[in-house]
């Protein structure tokens, strides 16, 4: 009985598997029509859709959202583009097999947006050279191929920002700083916020917990609820979904700083201001430079970095919340002024490390790559980074 | 053997003839209800989910159209539905074989996870001084042996202290995710100012793949697999007493079998091909070591082994159904713009319809 | 004193969800049915809670909604494991992949929807005792129902004639045939109210404590109430402890973390998990005893379907 079963199970194998060679010769040439490139023969030109792929659901009210909603303005600026959007796409290789999917239906530009997509785009922007693949968030090392990219917005800066109106609103200058894992990005937060705080009240602290997850409501409520009895009493956040923070800062009758999205109405009384993407332009700006046939050689074609100094920062302040002083608004106007300047900076040396060394020397600043790979607390924060 | 004997049978002889039709016929009509069953089970699973995703304001007909073209008329599809099966059918095969002897693993998802861990561990100490197939080799070893060890642990809580392994081995997954971050973001994290993984595998190193598919050669360890799992549960001495374990233990006991040391094997075996699922994911596809490495590879093969009714070569069969409907998803989120999740809809009602409804009836547990 | 208050209470607060949970599957087990769909159970009940909350503005509703989603869903394992013999690991794992499809499915445009949610009252005089009340008497109504709930699940298991059926059928199911029930009755109604209770502790998370829905927001806790009735030996009196000394270990983390401890966040992290396989190990052989004896035949062999 099992021999025969396993007789005509190995029959079948062999058939299914006979039938997907014969089926993967032909194939290859037939299902990408289009392969050839336009005229210009350029990277990323001659598409009929555009590709965005997210790590996590298109909802959250967070980071992924604010990539979906900016998709839209992309489509409403290229109508003759088919916007393809994939979610909860993981960060390992099967973000690969998405992007193909997508290369299949027509796309020629694929928006990889999360930190850990970069493997993945790299990977199809080398099996596919007349496709363009643009990473959110992350670098490249060394010289990036002629179809690939990475850009991002320098989210310190306004987070620095923020850090002002917290550090001016904290009566017991304990600032609360929920965060998911210590990446460069979240470290650089961070540490900007608090130096943002400081720049106003020296005695102001932040206080970091972790919840080792981009978004699970039961730990994040309870990192709050550690960091209230602290006496922590401004609460802001790296996390995907920001929700459940907001609200437990706001039932606790404490300030919030928002991140990635603007959630003014979920703490009408505790709201400061957030950091808040505002994606859309500079898409339409990469899409634009694709589509004509710049890109190989251009700005994108590199670790694109937009901050203050550089043109339009994608990562906005938010509206104030009704407890800012008009003093205080000021003061921030002032330095954001100050940041896109040429002698700004939220690292603006001297700089000290956690432990009291020196980060960055006086009077330096760090370029932007260099802050892109921070890797330690600045003096200030009480947390360690998983050590 | 008797089939043997049937076919030495001159044909050309008529009652001889008549004894093999009306054999066949009897065959034919012993196994109808049982297709017809598959068949009607099958269709309410697909029924049920058309009307979900109708609700959905989604046209079913599209829907499956789009994910059948999307999934079967591509070569790419295709290959990714082997790359895809290869870890899933072993994971699978790692609930088999416990199960032949009345366990349940559940913990897959685990061994899965520190098989990888063990292969990179490895992998990426050797790979720059030895030549790839040695290390290729070494890593499987330390893959096999890292998952025998993990599910050893709830194999020694089950048998000394009489801790059920469902659930250990379900609470040793979440265990070993916070192993995997750990070791990436701390002592094997490639660069601190990089995104947290370790570094790359060595090209040399890393699976080979069939010539000119791009499928890499995992679909055939887990093939073999399949196929000597067969004959070690069906053929041999160990393959019965954990049949005979599975069916009756006190049974078992009293003739006198070492039951104790058959249900450590089953487990550790069990994790052992998990283990190696693990190394197959990380030397074929992954090649370093990232946060939500072989996410659901443990869950999806734990279903594919319920699907083939813990039997190894039909496991072969549910892990690429599995495989395609994971392939399938991108389908449903490209062309439909239902949700990726939707899929497990469609993957739990498959495999409700098939615990429920295509086995005849037996007494409830 | 302070880090123990907070972590007590936080015991308390982040516990009440496996509690619930907890004490469903105390009732399940009870009647011989193990049910690792509890965890889809409580997805389902934290998303019907969440979007009643939402469209009504009435959380107590959202707590029914909960409920009914959670009892429904488990229904679909009594159905399959009670009426089709299914293989309960099996089907209990089906059911959470039904609910992780249908809650993404369906829930994905709540997720930013705001609602009406439980608030915290901190109960009068009784909050006032030092120590004991911020721990117990500072929560939201759903703790404060858990307080009432868990008693009375106890007297009915134990005290009841519906309480010994229950139990019958996970001890001697033949004895109750023998008296003219259907164990098969017996056994879907112990199935479908543990998915009940489990519907409620997810409609804690969503609706009382965290005040958000998303996707896969239960993350295991429902595999450690399944653990924890393991732990507790099947009564529901012991599911308190074995929940809030749960919940403490999930709130020690944040507090530690909080206080400037330089503790690795994956150390801390893995603590639930690695708690809960000690006391299972610790526990284990004087727990095997008092399990049901239709149960043990479940845990001890578990053959494959023919």
């Amino acid at each position: 009985m099992q021999h025969r079963t396993l007789k005509t199970a190995f029959a079948a194998l062999v058939a299914a598997s006979a039938l997907v060679l014969a089926a993967c010769t032909p194939a290859t040439d037939g299902t990408t029509p289009g392969t050839t490139a336009d005229a210009s023969g350029a990277p990323g030109t001659g598409g009929t859709a555009i590709g965005f792929i997210t790590v996590g659901p298109k909802d959250d009210y967070g980071y992924n959202q604010a990539v979906i909603e900016a998709s839209v303005i992309v489509g409403e600026a290229f109508p003759d583009m088919q916007i393809l959007t994939a979610e909860n796409i993981p960060e390992d290789d099967s973000a690969v097999a998405t992007m193909e999917q997508m290369i299949d239906r027509g796309a020629k530009i694929i928006f990889a947006t999360s930190y850990g997509h970069l493997d993945a785009a790299q990977k199809v922007a080398a099996a596919h050279p007349d496709v363009v693949v643009v990473q959110q968030g992350n670098a490249i090392a060394g010289e990036p191929g002629a179809n690939i990219g990475t850009y991002f917005g320098t989210v310190y800066e306004p987070m620095y920002l923020a850090g002002i109106a917290a550090g001016a609103a904290t009566e017991t200058n304990v600032l609360g700083y929920v965060y998911a894992f210590p990446i460069p990005q979240t470290i650089a937060n961070i540490n900007a916020f608090i130096r943002g705080a400081q720049s106003v009240n020296p005695e102001a602290t932040v206080v970091t917990v972790s919840t080792s997850s981009w978004c699970d409501p039961a730990a994040q409520r309870e990192a709050a609820n550690s960091l209230l009895s602290q006496g922590a009493d401004v609460l802001t956040q790296h996390q995907d979904c920001t929700k459940t923070v907001i609200d437990a800062a706001e039932a606790a009758g404490v300030y919030t700083v928002g991140y990635h999205a603007d959630a003014s109405e979920l703490a009408p009384a505790g709201w400061l201001t957030g950091a808040v993407w505002d994606w859309g332009p500079l898409y339409v700006d990469i899409v634009e430079n694709i589509t004509v046939g710049d890109f190989t050689g251009g700005p994108f074609n590199a670790n694109y970095r937009v901050g203050y100094k550089t043109g339009t920062n994608p990562f906005v302040l938010a509206g104030y919340g009704p407890s800012v002083s008009a003093e205080t608004i000021a003061l921030i106007a002032e330095q954001q002024a100050w940041l896109g300047s040429d002698e700004g900076s939220p690292f603006l040396g001297p700089v000290l490390a956690q432990d009291g060394s020196e980060a960055v020397a006086d009077g330096v600043i760090p370029s932007y790559d260099e802050l892109d790979g921070m890797n330690y607390f600045v003096a200030g924060v009480i947390g360690n980074l998983a050590n | 053997m008797t089939a043997h004997v049937d076919t030495d049978v001159d044909p050309q002889a008529p009652p001889a003839q008549a004894t093999w039709q009306s054999k066949l016929a009897r065959a034919g009509l012993r196994a109808l209800p049982h297709v017809g069953r598959w068949a009607a089970a099958i269709a309410g699973a697909l029924l049920i989910f058309s009307i979900l995703v109708s609700f959905k304001g989604a046209n079913p007909i599209d829907v499956f159209g789009d994910m059948w073209t999307s999934t079967f008329s591509r070569s790419r599809s295709i290959g990714e539905i082997f790359i895809r099966m290869a870890p899933l059918a072993l994971a699978a095969l790692a609930v088999v074989v416990p199960a032949r002897a009345g366990m349940i693993n559940v913990g897959g998802e685990g061994q899965v996870i520190v098989g990888a861990v063990a292969a990179a561990g490895v992998g990426l100490a050797t790979d720059q001084v030895l030549p790839g197939g040695v290390v290729l080799l070494l890593m499987a070893i330390a893959a096999i042996l890292a998952g025998a060890l993990w599910a050893g642990i709830a194999a020694l809580l089950r048998l000394v202290f009489n801790v059920n392994e469902a659930v250990t081995t379900l609470l040793l997954n979440f265990v070993s995710l916070d192993l995997l971050l750990f070791l990436i973001y701390q002592p094997w994290r490639e660069s601190p100012t990089q995104q947290p993984a370790t570094r790359q595998l060595a090209t040399e190193a890393q699976l080979p793949t069939l010539a000119a598919t791009g499928v890499h050669v995992g679909i055939v360890v887990a093939v073999i697999a399949a196929v000597v799992l067969a004959l070690a549960l069906g053929r041999t001495r160990w393959g019965f007493r954990l049949a005979v374990v599975g069916g009756n233990p006190e049974a078992a006991r009293r003739a006198g079998m070492p039951v104790t040391v058959l249900l450590l094997s089953a487990l550790l075996v069990g994790g052992a091909l998990a283990g190696l699922a693990g190394m197959i994911e990380f030397a074929g596809v992954e090649t370093k070591l990232r946060p939500g490495f072989g996410t659901q590879i443990g869950y999806v093969g734990f279903l594919a082994s319920w699907l083939a009714r813990h039997k190894p070569v039909p496991v072969l069969i549910a892990a690429f159904t599995l495989a395609a409907l994971a392939v399938g998803a991108d389908s449903l989120q490209l062309d439909s713009g239902l949700p990726a999740a939707t899929i497990n809809i469609l993957t739990a009602l498959l495999l409700m319809a098939v615990l429920g409804w295509t086995a005849f009836r037996k007494k409830a547990a | 004193m302070s880090i123990l208050i907070d972590v007590a209470t936080g015991g308390v607060r982040g516990g009440t969800s496996i509690l619930y949970a907890g004490v469903g599957e105390t009732v399940s087990e009870r009647s011989g049915v193990i049910n690792l769909g509890t965890e889809g159970s409580m997805l389902g009940g934290a998303l019907a809670a969440y979007v009643l909350a939402a469209e009504t503005g009435n959380p107590w509703l959202g707590v029914l909604g909960g409920a009914i989603a959670g009892a429904v869903l488990s229904s679909v394992h009594g159905v399959l494991v009670v009426r089709r013999g299914a293989n309960q690991f099996a089907s209990g794992l089906a059911v959470l992949f039904l609910a992780l499809g249908l809650t993404s499915l369906f829930g994905a445009a709540y997720v930013g929807r705001t609602i009406t949610s439980f608030q915290n009252y901190a109960i009068p005089i009784l909050s006032d005792i030092p120590v004991l009340g911020p721990i117990l008497f500072n929560h939201d109504p759903l703790v404060y129902l858990s307080y009432v709930v868990v008693p009375v699940v106890w007297y009915v298991l134990f005290r009841t004639r519906v309480g010994l059926l229950i139990r019958t059928a996970g001890e001697r199911s033949e004895a109750l045939t023998v008296h003219g029930f259907k164990v098969k009755n017996v056994r879907m109604l112990a199935v479908t109210v543990g998915g009940l209770f489990a519907g409620i502790g997810g409609a804690h998370l969503s609706i009382a404590y965290t005040n958000s829905w998303f996707e896969n927001m239960i993350a295991g806790r429902g595999f450690i109430a399944v653990a924890l009735v393991i732990f507790a030996s099947w009564s529901p009196l012991r599911v308190f402890a074995g929940a809030y000394l749960f919940g403490a270990a999930l709130a020690l983390g944040p507090a530690l973390q909080a206080r400037g401890f330089g503790i690795n966040q994956f150390a801390l992290h893995v603590i639930p998990f690695v708690l809960t396989l000690v006391v299972l190990a610790v526990l284990g052989r004087r727990t095997i005893s008092a399990a049901p004896a239709e149960l043990k035949r479940v845990f001890e062999n578990a053959p494959p379907d023919p």
